[in-house]
C-alpha cells in the first residue's frame, strides 16, 4: 500500500475517534462473553465471527497507530500495520456483521461492535475497497434526488396507476385522493420505498384514519449507511428533511424500513417535526379508535420478528404487539426478550447486497430459522422490508413453512 | 543484593506510581479531548434512572450472569477480593478502626482474599486456553494474568508464612513504618530488609510495580471506562 494512501485511511479513522468510540477501543478485556451472543457466531461456530475477534481487526490498527502500547511493544497486543491484508480482515469482519447490536447487551462494558465496525467501513470506502454494489446503490439514490424535478411526472403517473388498486380495494371516498403528494402544511410526511407494498397499504390505512397526509417523492432506504459513508448517508437523509421543511409537515412518518427510521431518528438532530416510524403511528390510531380492525381475520399461530433497528436500537417493542394483540388471539413471541431476539441475519446491507452474500446470509442465520420453528407459526410478521427479504429467503432456504408477512399490510387487509 | 533491594523498593515504587497516575491521567485527559459523538447508542428498552442501572450493571454485571454464570461468579470473587485488597494495602500505611468492624490483625478476610484471587486468576487463566477464549487472547493478556498471579502468590506468601511457621519478623508495623515513610519521601526501609524473608517481598513489589506501570497503557483501563460505558449503553 502506497504511503500517502495509508495516511488519507489513517486520517478517516482518526475522524472516527470520538470519546466513546476510543473508550470502546480501549476497554475490550477479551473475555468472550459476547462471543455467543452473535448469531453469526451462533449460527457458524469460527474465531472470527466473535464480536470481539471483529472488534479486533479494528483495535489491531488503533494499537499500532493511536496508543503508546503499539508503537513500544506491538508484539504483546498484536497490532498490526495497515496493508493490503488489513484491507481483506476489514472487509470480511465489517461485512460479516449486521450490525444488529445483541452482542453490546452481553458486553460487561457495553462496547458497540456496530460503532467498531462503522471505522473498518469508513476506512474501506475510504481505500475504494468497499461492496460496490452498495456504493452504487447510493450513487443512484443520491442521483435521483438531484433530479427529483425530471422524474417528478412518472412518479406521480407511477403513483396514478397503484391508485387504482388503493381505492377498489379499501373502498374509499369517491372526492378524496387515495395517494397525495406536495401537500403543505400535511401532519404526516410519509416516507416509503420504491414498490407497492410500502404504498398501498400504508395509503389504506392513513385513509381509513382520514388522516392530513403526503408521500414523499424520495424513498426512505439509505444505502449510504450500509456503506458506511457518512457524506452519503447524510445527503441521502437530508433531502426527507429538506421536503418536511417545504412542506411544513408536522410528523414524519418512516415506512417499514429500519435503518432509514434509526438514521433519521438518530441522526437528524433536532427538527421541528416530529419522527416517527409507522408501527408507532398505526399504533396510535388504533389507541384512538381512528381505525378499526377485525381480530382473526389470520388464522394460526403468529408471531412477531423484532427488527433490531427498530426495537433494541430505537425502542420501538411495545407498539407491534399492541398492534398484534388486535389482529390475533394467537400471538407468540419469539424471545422472552424483545431485546434478546435474533438478528435476522440480512442488515448492515446484507441484503441490499443480494445474491453476492446470500450463501453467507443463510448459513450464519441458522439460529434464526431454528427459533421460527420452535414457535411452530404459521405467519411470521414483520416491520422492515431488509428483514422481510431475508426472512423470506430463509423461509426458502430452510423449509421454515411459515408466510413472511409485513405486519402495515396485516393491518390494512384487517381494516373495517 | 542491598542495592537491588533498595531500587525496587524505593525508586522503582516512586517510579511505577507516578507512572501509573500520571498515565492514567493522561489517558482520561486524551479522551476528554475528543469530540463527542452526536448520536445516541444506547440500547432499549431504557430503564430508569439510567445512572442507577448503570452502576448496577457495572458492579453486578446481570448480562455475564445470564450468560455465563461461572464466570460470573468468579468475575464477582476476583473484584470483590481486590477491592478488599485495596483496602488491605491500606491498613499496611496506617490503621483505620473503621476497618476493624471485622476485627483482624492483618487483611481482611485473614488469608482468604489472597487465596480467592488466587483461584480466581487460575480460572481465568485457565479458561483463556479453551478454544474459544484462546482464539480472542493476546500476549497481553497472559501477561498482565501472570504479572499479577505472581504478585499474588508472593503476597499472600508473605502473610501466610507468618502463621505457618510463626515468624514475629516484618509484622504490619514493620510494613506501616515502610510504607509511611515512603509517603513521607523519607524512605526507610530498614524493617522489611533486615529479614530472611525480605527476597519475598522485594518480589511481590517488583511484580506490582509493573502490574501498576503497565496499568495505564492496557486493557486495564477497564477499570475506569467501564462506568460511563455503561451508562453510554443504558442512556
Ligand atoms: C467496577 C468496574 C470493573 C468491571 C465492571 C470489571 C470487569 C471485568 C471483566 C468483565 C473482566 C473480564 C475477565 C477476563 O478478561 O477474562 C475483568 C477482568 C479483570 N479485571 Fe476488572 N472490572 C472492573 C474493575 C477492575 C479494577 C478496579 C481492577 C483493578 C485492579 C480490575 C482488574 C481486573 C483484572 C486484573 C482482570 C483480569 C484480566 C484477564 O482476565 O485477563 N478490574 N474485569
Ligand atoms: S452487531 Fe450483531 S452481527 Fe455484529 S458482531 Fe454484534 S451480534 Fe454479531
Ligand atoms: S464481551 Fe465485551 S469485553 Fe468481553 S470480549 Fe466481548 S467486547 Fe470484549
Amino acid at each position: 500500500m502506497e504511503e500517502n494512501l495509508r495516511e488519507k485511511l489513517l486520517k478517516a479513522f482518526e475522524g472516527k475517534l470520538t470519546k466513546t468510540i476510543a473508550m470502546y477501543l480501549e476497554t475490550c478485556s477479551r473475555c468472550g462473553i459476547c462471543t455467543t451472543s452473535c448469531h453469526v457466531f451462533n449460527s457458524m461456530p469460527r474465531p472470527e465471527y466473535s464480536p470481539a475477534a471483529r472488534a479486533e481487526v479494528v483495535r489491531r490498527l488503533y494499537k499500532k497507530y493511536f496508543k503508546l502500547q503499539g508503537k513500544f511493544w506491538p508484539s504483546l497486543g498484536e497490532a498490526k500495520p495497515l496493508d493490503d491484508t488489513a484491507l481483506d480482515d476489514l472487509d470480511r469482519a465489517a461485512y460479516s456483521c449486521t450490525g444488529c447490536r445483541r452482542c453490546m447487551t452481553f458486553c460487561p462494558f457495553g462496547i458497540d461492535t456496530q460503532q467498531i465496525m462503522s471505522i473498518a467501513k469508513l476506512i474501506l470506502v475510504a481505500a475504494h475497497a468497499e461492496p460496490e454494489i452498495l456504493s452504487m446503490l447510493a450513487d443512484v439514490s443520491i442521483s435521483k434526488g438531484e433530479s427529483i424535478d425530471l422524474i417528478k411526472q412518472g412518479f406521480i403517473d407511477g403513483l396514478e396507476r397503484l391508485e387504482g388498486e388503493v381505492v377498489e380495494k379499501w373502498k374509499i371516498d369517491a372526492e378524496k385522493i387515495p395517494i397525495p403528494t406536495e401537500v403543505q402544511e400535511a401532519d404526516i410526511l410519509y416516507v416509503a420505498l420504491a414498490g407497492a407494498h410500502s404504498i398501498i397499504p400504508s395509503a389504506a390505512i392513513f385513509n381509513a384514519a382520514c388522516e392530513n397526509w403526503t408521500l414523499s417523492f424520495f424513498e426512505a432506504v439509505n444505502f449510504g449507511a450500509f456503506v458506511g459513508d457518512p457524506g452519503k448517508t447524510r445527503l441521502i437523509m437530508d433531502r426527507i428533511i429538506n421536503e418536511a421543511n417545504r412542506l411544513n409537515v408536522k410528523e414524519v412518518c418512516i415506512c417499514e424500513c429500519g435503518t432509514a427510521f434509526r438514521v433519521l431518528k438518530q441522526m437528524s438532530g433536532k427538527q421541528s417535526f416530529k419522527i416517527s416510524s409507522i408501527t408507532e403511528v398505526h399504533a396510535r390510531y388504533i389507541r384512538e379508535k381512528r381505525i378499526k380492525l377485525e381480530k382473526n381475520r389470520f388464522k394460526g399461530i403468529i408471531t412477531y420478528h423484532d427488527p433490531c433497528q427498530i426495537a433494541r436500537n430505537a425502542g420501538i417493542m411495545d407498539e407491534p404487539r399492541y398492534i398484534i394483540k388486535h389482529l390475533t388471539d394467537n400471538f407468540t413471541d419469539l424471545s422472552k426478550k424483545p431485546e434478546e431476539n435474533w438478528c435476522c441475519g440480512g442488515g448492515g446491507g446484507l441484503v441490499a447486497m443480494g445474491q453476492d452474500s446470500h450463501d453467507f446470509r443463510m448459513k450464519s442465520s441458522k439460529v434464526k430459522a431454528d427459533q421460527v420453528k420452535a414457535t411452530h407459526a404459521s405467519i411470521l410478521v414483520t416491520a422492515c422490508e431488509n428483514c422481510h427479504s431475508q426472512l423470506s429467503d430463509l423461509n426458502k432456504y430452510y423449509k421454515m413453512g411459515v408466510e413472511v408477512k409485513f405486519l402495515s399490510s396485516m393491518v390494512a387487509d384487517s381494516l373495517i | 543484593m542491598d542495592t537491588l533491594n533498595y531500587i525496587i523498593l524505593v525508586p522503582m515504587v516512586y517510579f511505577s506510581f507516578a507512572v501509573f497516575v500520571a498515565g492514567v491521567l493522561y489517558r482520561i485527559a486524551a479522551i476528554l479531548k475528543k469530540p463527542s459523538i452526536t448520536i445516541p447508542l444506547n440500547v432499549y428498552p431504557q430503564k430508569k434512572p439510567a445512572w442507577l442501572h448503570a452502576l448496577a450493571d457495572t458492579f453486578l454485571m446481570p448480562a455475564v450472569f445470564k450468560a455465563k454464570p461461572v464466570m460470573w461468579f468468579f468475575l464477582i470473587v476476583f473484584h470483590a477480593s481486590i477491592f478488599l485488597l485495596i483496602i488491605g494495602h491500606i491498613e499496611l500505611i496506617h490503621s483505620f478502626s473503621i476497618f476493624q468492624i471485622i476485627e483482624h490483625d492483618i487483611f481482611l478476610g485473614r488469608g482468604f482474599v489472597g487465596l480467592t484471587l488466587f483461584i480466581s486468576l487460575l480460572y481465568f487463566l485457565f479458561r483463556r486456553f479453551s478454544s474459544n477464549a484462546r482464539n480472542l487472547s493476546v500476549p497481553e493478556d497472559y501477561f498482565l494474568l501472570i504479572l499479577l498471579l505472581l504478585t499474588i502468590i508472593l503476597g499472600s506468601e508473605l502473610d501466610w508464612a507468618r502463621t505457618w511457621f510463626g515468624y514475629q519478623e516484618m509484622t504490619v508495623d514493620g510494613y506501616q513504618t515502610y510504607l509511611k515513610s515512603m509517603l513521607l519521601f523519607k524512605p526507610d526501609i530498614s524493617d522489611v530488609t533486615y529479614s530472611g524473608h525480605t527476597f519475598m517481598l522485594v518480589f511481590h513489589v517488583f511484580f506490582a510495580n509493573l502490574f501498576i506501570l503497565f496499568f495505564p497503557f492496557s486493557k486495564m483501563m477497564h477499570a475506569i471506562f467501564t462506568i460511563p460505558l455503561n451508562k453510554i449503553r443504558r442512556g
